[in-house]
This record gives structure tokens, C-alpha cells and sequence, in this order.
């Protein structure tokens, strides 16, 4: 069965006609909408490789029914860009490392993300940023270097530099 | 030019789940639920019926159309055991694990073909199961190739030394008996890739998560029945391998869909599926006697480590071949009188054993260093101290070690110092009579191993030749081709790095580019790529850097002992104001060469074209054996607490050290380590493939399969030393494996040390909560009886 | 037996979305063929794609996950009410019910993950019935009821008596769970909750066990003591309760009482433990978290 679903992707919305047994993660990857970094793997909701913020909070895409996300608010790791420039927790990750194959990292990145934005203490702890990314798996890193790169991005958020 | 890392983060990454090509047919493989069975019957016409299924294929058509996988590595010579099996891609008759692909539906869409999947209707006859290899050696276990006398497949002996000598001037003789369960690599992204096969030009294109493309090419040609000429393999954005994403097999199914249906068809493999049908690693049972003397010198070992190395299916004794370095590695880095290893594997209904992260080197050692905890116990001596006695030393190098491996060059007792002092190891013991009083079960474990690296072994696919080009474009931009695929290990980036270094041009203008079939060499495997690839580009950058000279002295003008090359500039000492760009050097070069530019003698040699590709192999191999090149070092020490009522144990500080020979670059070396170790500590704690008596995988997804979390991973510490290797063209050795060796032996000789209390040998993994507790139940139950 | 697939499609779905009780009630009537009700959809999805669950003539999704009659949370008089479609991580930042139960904040907070906490519900989590449902055992030593809406009727059951097995409850399935309740925690109250599996985090319970105690004038008055993942659903154990009834609230006494919770449960060997090891975790965290009460209590 189809069906019409309302979403806003990246602050543009989109009116879809979208099966009504698709996922959003199954939406976001279609040709149309074409969200490459949300990136499929176990597709039940173990891994967090397909990790986006939906209405702020974030969410395993694969494990959302695309039909019970309308109308909500969608924010992939593209839409975290400015244009071509990388947003400061990005920049995090490249200096620091925070990434090999770069497999699970657009759904770490959009944890850490949620876990800055709303973070309003000075003080994040090592185990307060393993907590937040504890669904979203990497078997490449060890997280050291990626906590590394979160503790730089809030650092960055403290000195003004974030969006 | 944009960097990898920026590229991926940006969104840009395409891996083999993003491939997408106009009129792509997807395909779906349908498993076996049975672990050994007779194929009675299998119909697909329910399957084709669903709208927008193009075809089923099954092991029908494997046999129709395709070679048997072929023969990838043969020892059968030397008087030792090596069998192989004849077998397709896709059983026609009977399947022997769990999961085992029977038919592969293509589909227009995935949806539908998983939907069709369901409806592709066999009918069994199950047959008894084979579950472990102490079972399968049984002479009444069922069989599982009837052309074989029994299961056992491989059956290796090796003397190293003066095996008897040793014994016989031993003091005192130990029984070590340890036992690794079965374990997988497990990235995050499957296997996936898409083919294109062209009816008009019969030629073969496939792109997808290949670590191997060279392999890949050679192994699906011989399947398909093609000419390699006429296979092009091309490796996308990879999503993690660790060994796992080496041989192909599914992907031949793929091949054949495509040439049947002309459509490029793409397979992207579910998690679930990859644990169930993808390659499996460790599953070894050690059993022998260390001779060593009363004041710690070690002496010798007779030792049998028994491997159940699942199915002999898919990939033709390149899984076998693990069993060699797991019996090379014992001797580790000490000094040895002779050993008698011998290595057995068994056949077993389980998936198949390929090559994971340690691949073997990392069983030899952790046996050998689980032994010399024990003989330190039983000496009343610190791990420390009966390695330090016994280590090679630094004047020693290059070391003719027993087993015929040449060690480059290290400083091993200085490794394991450092460990120590950074772990405040004298400080941790010194307050654990205070912990026992407090009811903290507090422990240290140290453990120091060699990291093998860089495989070159006759016989087999695993030959080393490795070729590598270096190319400066008409633009003065850089290109380097080489067979090191980019998985995470950061192949792009030391490969930039090692080709500016030696021509002085900026890292920037570097592009290494995306692996394909078209270049020899294994790839990255046994951490290879810091040793052959890295060598082959060094060797090939050099080459050209001399052609640069020449060429740019001409243009310049100048003594070619005079130019330096720094910044991506050309000029002379005596001159620096006069310089050449690689811009500039390479248009004259290749577009003004003529009589005012260069002179005849280069234009004679085609000297003027900066292009070079070289092959590299290893100078010890060929005179001594060699199977490896270099060997970095690692040491370990960890602190852990065991919670002794519920057997959970925490880490509480990890120090590692690390010596690559010179580091090509930290940040990514460090990246290797801290994914090693935790790899290693999910092995030592909590990964475990669970087979039930039916031969069914009960451990089969992220929620049961338990890799480490964030929250479970320690922070971990990081020291170098930096020895160079004689032996490289960089002067650095491969080391993606030495962290996943020392961390998962660590730990359990944390554990350990941390139930002395109880006398317990911890020589089992993974040691699980439950596992601790039944140790520490057991424990007490005896000494309450002795008492 | 079914053929092994990685994983499979979702079946063919009529979704509906029925935006307050009124039109669900409605909905039942009306509707055709198999249907399911479903909030967050985090066990749904993962039980079709590993083929636990299939549906082949198509199936009805009902997603009652935006009724606001459903996602609430109040304390009233002494009770705290939370609707059965609040998200765990919205339940877990409660103010509410921070203060009134802790042990339930901290129980939600081993749950999962954030993503899964996010979009997966309280009332899902008991609707499902597992043995391992982390949310229940805190939710019976808090002594909590279900409100549970039919056409007809509303009733109020007590937690339990609301599991029939593993992955039965009591519901007809044209009735829907609507709240959960309980007794907010009073100064001499304390409820904890503590769980074991084979890693820390991201991790289904081998054994999870929840604890509440009533101490006046260091006097047991009252204790609940829940357990999950030792038998066919998540239980009570009302000896070991009764053991504590006005016994002096020492730890030797609450230690004596973790041993009778070890001998009151039959638990079960599966992939994830042995019977041995559930019924010896059970004693201990018991003991734990009975401790962690009487630490509350006599600070």
C-alpha cells in the first residue's frame, strides 16, 4: 500500500508517496531522497549505524516506520554541513582520528551530536560520552579516539564554535 | 586534495550498500535451517511466481555453470595430512552448516526477493551433526565429505630445534591444557558487492566490499570459467574487514546472476547472515608439556593444538593455512632449545574458518605466554621477571629464531618495562592484601608478544610478490596504485605520506587510488601493508625520485647531487632561488622534452617519464624461509577488578607499548592499537559463537554476538619505541595484529591473578560472568572439601 | 522448519494511525485480517526480520503512538500514572518520576540504548511480556498496576497478575494497555533495581532483580522483591517477601532473605545462562539490592 507522508529532511520539507512497510531508513536511502551516510546493517536497531535525529533525539532510522514519522523532523549527518564546510564535531572527528572505515561513524556523529546539543553543564565526563554512544557500535576504533573527538566538539561548543 | 577522512564524514563515502546502477537486480541468498542435511528436493516455482522475481538460482545451475571454487592453498605434500573438498559455490546435494546458502533469488527489488526468499520450498533428510573437533576426530563421527577417511582435514608436524635436547635438560616439566572459543570479525558493514556481467564483450566488472581484489579476480575467473583478463575487480569504500572480506564465494553467485539475467545485480549481506555464513577464527584446543629449568630458563615445548576449522567449503585450504603460524608462533621472543608442535584440524558442521586479525599467530603466542604465567607461578616468580630472563636481547638482531622465522630487530625487554612503569604495576600489588581485606579482587596481568608480519608462503595464493606504481600526472599531480585496499587501516594516508616524504611534494597533491584487480599482491592481510605494499611504494617512489633528478637537473641545469626537493619544489642548493614546481616539471618532462629541455641520453632511456611500477619482496625469505618479514613488538599489562558474587570484570587500566619500527604515522598506529585491544578484549570477555546440539548458531546477531561497547571498552594508554626493521624499505614493520594478541591473552591473565585467592587457572576464554562465577563456585566447593 | 533468511521484508502493511482512544476503539470494529498494535515499533520490526514473527496474507499496523491520551506522565494524591505509549528516555528524565521511584529512572537507563530508549515505550515493554522485560521487575516491587481499555470497559489489574507466560499477558486483542500506575515512594520506602548480563551496556538481562522495602523504626514492614529472566514471566517471590514481614531490617536478615529468593525460583538453562548461574545471580542481586534499600533508609 502506499501512502502520503510529510518530512522535513535537512530543513527542507518533502511531501512523499512512500510504501506503507518502508522504514525510514529504507525512505532516506531511496533514490529520492538519497541520504547516503545513514548507512544500513543489522536493520534491528542493534548497531546504530543508521542512527538520525528525529524531532531532536536520536533515533535507529531502520527501526521507524516511515509512515509513523510523519510529519517529524529528520536531521541526517548531511545536514549537520554548511555547504561544503564540515560542521565542528565533523572537523573533531578528522583531527582527532575518530574514524577508520568511516562505516559507523555518520550514526556516532549524530549521537554525539544529540549529546552536545543538549548538554549544558561544563563538565562531560569520559563515561557521560560513552553512555551516549553506547548504541552506536565500532569495531574499527576501540572509541578512544572517538571519545576524543566528542570531548573536542564540546570543547569547541564552549568556545562559540557550533551549530 | 580532499581527504579520505573529510570525504567519508561529509557523506560521500560510497560503500557497496550505496552502489546503484540504472535497471540493478538485487539478490537475496535462502539458507539451509539444517546444519547437515541431504538436499531431498528444492522448488522455486512458488518463488518465481512472486512478481518481479527474474530467477532462482540453486546448486543446479552452480554445477551447470560454474568450475568448483578452486584450490587455494595445497600442503598435501611432506607427509602431513591436507585435505580439500570438491564443492560449488551452492551445495546441489547436501549441506553441511547451519545457514549454508541453498538458492539465491534476483529480484527487481531486495523487498521482493526477500519476499520470494521464504518461498523457495527444500525439503531434508537431516543427517547427525558434527558439533566440535574433539568430536569430528572421533573414529564414529559423522563424516562430512564421504570421499574422506575421516574429518580430520590437516594434520601438521614441525620440529623446531632440538625438541628431545630440551627435555632432556629440563628440571621440571608443566602440563598446560588451554581452550579459545570461536570468535568472528564482525565489522560493522557486511559483504555486498555488485556485478556486471556483459554478454556482448563476456566480460566480468564487479565492484564491492573486496579486501583482495587481485584474489578476488584470480579465484572468481576460475570459477566462472573466464580468462582473468577479462575480470575487472574494483574495491568501494570498505566498512571494516579484519580478514574477513578476503575470499570470495558468495560473490560468484553474484557473477552468475548477472550472466544470467544480463542485469547488473547487486548482494548486500544482511549482519545476520555474515555471522552465520561468513568466516569464523580461534575454536582451538591446546594441549602439551614446557620443559624449562629451576631457575626459569625456559627449554622447550611439545605441544597439539586441535582446530575446528568448521566447513572445508569455500575457501580450498587458505583457512587451513592459519594453522602454520599458530604452531610457528609459540617460540614468541625467547630463547629456545627446540620444539615439537603439531597442528590438527577438524572438519565440523560450522561455518567456514577464514582469516580474522591474528589468524592464528595470535593462538601460538597466547598458549605460550598462558604457559609461562603458570611456570612463573609455580617458581614463585613475577611474569615479568621469567620473560625478562628469557627475552632475545637487543644485540641480538637479526635473530635466527628456532622455527626459521629471522627477527628484524626490536628491544624487547625495554617494550615491557615501559608497560610496567606506566601501569604502576609495583604500585598496584603493593595494595592488594589492602583490597582482599576491602573484598576487591584487584589483578595484573602482563603479557609481551612479536607480531608476525607480512606473509609470503609458497603453495598457496598467499605468495607475497607485491607490485605497487608511482605515477607523476602531466599536471604534477601524484597517483599511486598499489593492492593495499583502504579498510580503516589508513593504507590512503601512509601511502601519501611515505610518496611525500621521499619525492618532497605536499601530502596534498598524493592521490592514492581506490584498489582494483589490475595491481599483484595479496592486499592488506597479515598485516602486510606497512611491510610489502608500503615497501613496493617506497621502492617505486624512489625510483622515480631519481628519475626526477635527472630530468629536473637538466631543466635546471644544474649538479643533480645538488637539488633538494622539499615544500613540492625542485631546486638546487647552490640555486634555491630558481626553482620548478611538479607542475612545471612534469609539463616540460612530458610536453617540451625536446632538444632544449632534456638531453638525448634521457630522451634515449624514456627517463623523461615519471611513471614507475616495481615489485617488492622480502630479502630474508627467499635464504632463510622466512614465512614473515618483520616482527613489532608489543607489551601489555592490564588491571582489572572481578566482581567474585556475579563473575562480571571491569578494567581498570590498560597500558600498551608498542615498537613498529619507524611509525609512519602515530595518530593511525595508535587507531590500530586502541581497535586491536578492544577486539581482543571482546574475545577475552564476551564474543562467543554458540552452537546449539542441532548445529544451529544461537549467537547470530549484535544482541547475542557481544563485541565491546563504548561503555565496556577502557581508555586505554599508549606508549612507542621505534626500532627500525633492516629489513623494509621504510624502516616500519607491520602491526595491525600485535594489539588484538597481547589484549586478549592480557586479560585473562588478569583475571587470573586477581582470583589467586582461589587457585584458579583461568585458561579458557571468553570468560564470561558466568564462566568467572562457575570457576569461583567450583573453587570454594574444593577447598571446602580439602578442608 | 522455515528456510534461513539474513533478513526478511516487512510484510504488506494498512497502516493506521488513530489519533485518539475514541477512533482505536472504533478502529476495532472496522477492521479486516490480522492487525497488531504497536507504539514504537522496536520489537515489531526485529521479530518480522528475524522471521519470529510473519505475517503472509498482509497485516494491519496499528500505531497508537501519537493517542496524547496514551503519553503522559502525573503524580496525583500519592499515585504516579504514566501513559503506556511514554517513551522509555522520557519516563527515565522525569522529574516525576525521579522522585517518586528512582530505581525505575535507573532501571530504564540499562535499557537498550539511547536510540532504542527514544522511540521504544513502557507499555510496549510490558505489552511484549518477555521474562527479560527490564521494565517490569521495578515496576512490581513498586507495587504497579496496568489500566487496560476495551470497548466496553477499563480495569485496573495488578502487574502480578497481568503475565499469563512468555510473551502472554492477559489482554484480548481488542483491548489496549492505557497506563501503568503506582504508589509514589514514601521517606520509609526505597525501591532498587539492578541486572546482570554478559556485557554492561546494550545487554539483555541473564538476570534482573528489583527490591522494595518498608522500614519503620528498623523494622522490615514491608518488601517486594521481583526478579526477570528466571522463569516463564517476570515474577514475585512472596516467601522470601514474607520472611522480611516485621523482621529487624539488618543485613544478615536480608541476606538470609536473598538465600530463600535463590530457593523459592526454577529457573531455566537458555542461550544466555544457566540455571545454576540465574538462580545463584538471583541471590545476590536480591541481597544487592535489598542492601542498596536499607542503605537509603539508614543513611
Amino acid at each position: 500500500m502506499k501512502m502520503p507522508v510529510t518530512l522535513n529532511i535537512n530543513n527542507t520539507t518533502w511531501n512523499l508517496d512512500i510504501d506503507a512497510n518502508a522504514t525510514l531508513l529504507e525512505v532516506l536511502r531511496n533514490n529520492v531522497l538519497n541520504q547516503q551516510s545513514v548507512h544500513r546493517s543489522c536493520e534491528e536497531g542493534e548497531c546504530g549505524a543508521c542512527t538520525v535525529l528525529m524531532d531532536g533525539k536520536p533515533v535507529n532510522s531502520c527501526l521507524v516506520m516511515a509512515a509513523s514519522a510523519q510529519g517529524s523532523t529528520i536531521i541526517t549527518s548531511e545536514g549537520l554541513m554548511r555547504g561544503d564546510e564540515l560542521h565542528p564535531l565533523m572537523k573533531a572527528f578528522v583531527d582527532e582520528l575518530g574514524l577508520q572505515c568511516g562505516f559507523c561513524t555518520p550514526g556516532m556523529v549524530m549521537s554525539a551530536y544529540a549529546l552536545i546539543n543538549q548538554w549544558e553543564d561544563e563538565e562531560l565526563s569520559d563515561m557521560d560520552i560513552r553512555k551516549a554512544i553506547e548504541g552506536n557500535l565500532c569495531r574499527c576504533t576501540g572509541y578512544v579516539n572517538i571519545v576524543n573527538s566528542i570531548r573536542r566538539a564540546k570543547q569547541a561548543k564552549d568556545a562559540g564554535n557550533w551549530w | 586534495m580532499e581527504n579520505r577522512e573529510t570525504r567519508l564524514i561529509s557523506g560521500k563515502g560510497q560503500y557497496a550498500d550505496d552502489l546503484d546502477f540504472p535497471g540493478m537486480a538485487h539478490l537475496v541468498f535462502v539458507g539451509s535451517p539444517h546444519a547437515h542435511a541431504v538436499i531431498k528436493r528444492l522448488e522455486v516455482d512458488k518463488a518465481l511466481k512472486v512478481p518481479g522475481v527474474l530467477t532462482v538460482i540453486t546448486g543446479q545451475e552452480m554445477v551447470k555453470y560454474t568450475n568448483p571454487l578452486p584450490v587455494q592453498a595445497n600442503f598435501k605434500s611432506k607427509g602431513w595430512t591436507w585435505r580439500l573438498a570438491h564443492v560449488y559455490a551452492m551445495p546441489k546435494d547436501k549441506v553441511r552448516w547451519y545457514g549454508e546458502p541453498v538458492a539465491a533469488v534476483v529480484a527487481e527489488d531486495e523487498k521482493t526477493a526477500r519476499k520470494a526468499a521464504d518461498l523457495v520450498e527444500v525439503e531434508y533428510e537431516p543427517l547427525a551433526v558434527t558439533g566440535n573437533a574433539l568430536e569430528a576426530l572421533e573414529p564414529d563421527a559423522p563424516k562430512l565429505y564421504d570421499d574422506w577417511e575421516d574429518n580430520k582435514q590437516v594434520h601438521l608436524k614441525f620440529d623446531f630445534g632440538e625438541p628431545e635436547t630440551a627435555f632432556e635438560e629440563a628440571d621440571q616439566v608443566m602440563h598446560i591444557k588451554t581452550r579459545e572459543g570461536r570468535v568472528t570479525g564482525l565489522p560493522i558493514e557486511g559483504r555486498g558487492c555488485v556485478a556486471n556481467y556483459n554478454l556482448k564483450k563476456d566480460t566480468l566488472e564487479m565492484w564491492g566490499s573486496f579486501q583482495t581484489p587481485y584474489l578476488a579476480r584470480h579465484n572468481i575467473a576460475a570459477t566462472l570459467g573466464m580468462p582473468e583478463v577479462k575480470v575487472k575487480i574494483n574495491a568501494v569504500d570498505i566498512g571494516g574487514a579484519f580478514g574477513l572480506k578476503i575470499h570470495a564465494w558468495k560473490e560468484n553467485v553474484v557473477a552468475l546472476a548477472s550472466k544470467l539475467t544480463g542485469r547488473h545485480v547487486k548482494w548486500f549481506e544482511p549482519q545476520k547472515d555474515f555471522i552465520v555464513t561468513g568466516p569464523h577464527q580461534r575454536d582451538v584446543f591446546w594441549e602439551g608439556d614446557v620443559a624449562f629449568k629451576n631457575d626459569g630458563t625456559l627449554l622447550g615445548v611439545k605441544a597439539t593444538v586441535t582446530h575446528d576449522l568448521g566447513v572445508e567449503s569455500t575457501n580450498k585450504g587458505i583457512a587451513a593455512l592459519s594453522i602454520f603460524p599458530a604452531c610457528s608462533a609459540v617460540p614468541n621472543m625467547y630463547r629456545w632449545k627446540g620444539m615439537h608442535i603439531e597442528g590438527v584440524g577438524a572438519a565440523t558442521n560450522k561455518s567456514f574458518y577464514c582469516a580474522y586479525r591474528g589468524y592464528g599467530k595470535d593462538k601460538g603466542i597466547k598458549f605460550i605466554e598462558h604457559a609461562l604465567n603458570q611456570i612463573a607461578r609455580k617458581l614463585g616468580m613475577t611474569p615479568e621477571a621469567i620473560r625478562l630472563k628469557n627475552y632475545i636481547q637487543p644485540d641480538e638482531f637479526p635473530y635466527h629464531q628456532i622455527n626459521s622465522y629471522v627477527y628484524d630487530s626490536g628491544d624487547y625487554p625495554g617494550t615491557l618495562k615501559k608497560a610496567l612503569d606506566m601501569a604502576n604495576v609495583d604500585e598496584v600489588r603493593a595494595k592488594k592484601e589492602q583490597y582482599l581485606k576491602e573484598g576487591k579482587y584487584i589483578g595484573v596481568g602482563v603479557i609481551s608478544a612479536i607480531e608476525p608480519a607480512g606473509v609470503a608462503v609458497p603453495n598457496c595464493q598467499m605468495g607475497g610478490i607485491t607490485q605497487a606504481r608511482v605515477q607523476i600526472t602531466a599536471d604534477g599531480t601524484i597517483e599511486v596504485h598499489s593492492d593495499r585496499t583502504e579498510i580503516g587501516q589508513g593504507s590512503e594516508a601512509s601511502h601519501a605520506i611515505i610518496v611525500s616524504n621521499i619525492l618532497g611534494c605536499n601530502r596534498e597533491d598524493v592521490l592514492v587510488k581506490p584498489v582494483t584487480s589490475d595491481y599483484i599482491g595479496q592486499g592488506p592481510l597479515s598485516s602486510r601493508g606497512a611491510v610489502y605494499p608500503a615497501s613496493a611504494v617506497a621502492k617505486a617512489a624512489k625510483i622515480l625520485k631519481k628519475k626526477v633528478s635527472q630530468c629536473a637537473a637538466a631543466f635546471l641545469k644544474v649538479d643533480e647531487a645538488s637539488l633538494v626537493m622539499e615544500g613540492g619544489l625542485i631546486f638546487s642548493s647552490n640555486n634555491p632561488d630558481e626553482k620548478l614546481t611538479y607542475k612545471e616539471l612534469a609539463e616540460k618532462s612530458y610536453f617540451f622534452p625536446g632538444p632544449r629541455g632534456l638531453p638525448p641520453e634521457i630522451l634515449k632511456n624514456h627517463d623523461h617519464l615519471l611513471d614507475v611500477t616495481t615489485t617488492w619482496y622480502s630479502p630474508t625469505t627467499p635464504d632463510s624461509g622466512s614465512s614473515y618479514t618483520s616482527f613489532c613488538t608489543s607489551a601489555d599489562v592490564a588491571v582489572v577488578e572481578v566482581d567474585i558474587d556475579t563473575g562480571a570484570t571491569k578494567i581498570i587500566k590498560y597500558a600498551h607499548v608498542h615498537d613498529a619500527g619507524t611509525i609512519i604515522d602515530k595518530q593511525i598506529v595508535d587507531g590500530q592499537i586502541h581497535g586491536g585491544i578492544v577486539q581482543g578484549i571482546g574475545e577475552a570477555l564476551s564474543e562467543r559463537l554458540d552452537y546449539n546440539e542441532k548445529g544451529q548458531l544461537m549467537t547470530s546477531s549484535f544482541s547475542t554476538y557481544l563485541i565491546p561497547t563504548a561503555v565496556e571498552a577502557p581508555d586505554i594508554e599508549v606508549a612507542h619505541l621505534e626500532t627500525p626493521s633492516p629489513f623494509t624499505e621504510t624502516g616500519s614493520k607491520g602491526m595491525g595484529e600485535a594489539p588484538i594478541i597481547g589484549s586478549k591473552a592480557v586479560i585473562l591473565a588478569a583475571i587470573e591473578d586477581a582470583l589467586t585467592p582461589f587457585n584458579i587457572e583461568v585458561n579458557e576464554s571468553p570468560a564470561t560472568p558466568e564462566r568467572v562465577r562457575s570457576w569461583i563456585v567450583a573453587a570454594r566447593k574444593e577447598q571446602e572439601e580439602s578442608k | 522448519m522455515k528456510n534461513f533468511v539474513g533478513s526478511r521484508a516487512l510484510p504488506d502493511l494498512v497502516y493506521h494511525c488513530p489519533e485518539n482512544m475514541n477512533a482505536l476503539m472504533a478502529l476495532f470494529d472496522t477492521i479486516q485480517g490480522e492487525y497488531k498494535i504497536v507504539a514504537g515499533c522496536t520489537d515489531f520490526i526485529p521479530a518480522v526480520r528475524g522471521g519470529r514473527w510473519s505475517f503472509n496474507d498482509g497485516l494491519s499496523l496499528i500505531d497508537i503512538k501519537k493517542i496524547d491520551e496514551l503519553n503522559f506522565i502525573k503524580e496525583t494524591d500519592g499515585i504516579v500514572t504514566i501513559g503506556a505509549v511514554t517513551p522509555l528516555s522520557t519516563i527515565m528524565s522525569s522529574d516525576i518520576v525521579q522522585k517518586h521511584a528512582p530505581g525505575l529512572c535507573h532501571a530504564m537507563s540499562t535499557m537498550a540504548s539511547p536510540q532504542v530508549r527514544n522511540v521504544g515505550t513502557m507499555g510496549g515493554n510490558i505489552a511484549m511480556s518477555s521474562p527479560a522485560g527490564d521494565t517490569v521487575p521495578s515496576l512490581l516491587a513498586l507495587g504497579a498496576s496496568v489500566i487496560i481499555k476495551g470497548k466496553q470497559e477499563e480495569k485496573k489489574v495488578a502487574l502480578d497478575q497481568f503475565f499469563t507466560g512468555p510473551g502472554k499477558n492477559i489482554m484480548a486483542s481488542n483491548e489496549v494497555l492505557k497506563a501503568i500506575e503506582f504508589p509514589a515512594l514514601k521517606a520509609d520506602e526505597s525501591v532498587h533495581f539492578q541486572k546482570i548480563g554478559t556485557r554492561d551496556a546494550v545487554i539483555i538481562s541473564i538476570v534482573s532483580a528489583a527490591s522494595f522495602l518498608k522500614v519503620e523504626n528498623g523494622v522490615c514492614k514491608a518488601a517486594r522483591i521481583a526478579l526477570g529472566s528466571v522463569a516463564p514471566t517476570p515474577i514475585r517471590v512472596p516467601k522470601a517477601e514474607a520472611f522480611l514481614k516485621n523482621k529487624p531490617a539488618t543485613r544478615e536478615v536480608l541476606a538470609q532473605c536473598a538465600e530463600l529468593v535463590a530457593r523459592e525460583i526454577s529457573p531455566i538453562t537458555d542461550l544466555r545462562a544457566s540455571a545454576d548461574y540465574r538462580r545463584d545471580l538471583s541471590e545476590t542481586l536480591s541481597r544487592r539490592t535489598l542492601m542498596a534499600c536499607l542503605d537509603d533508609l539508614n543513611p
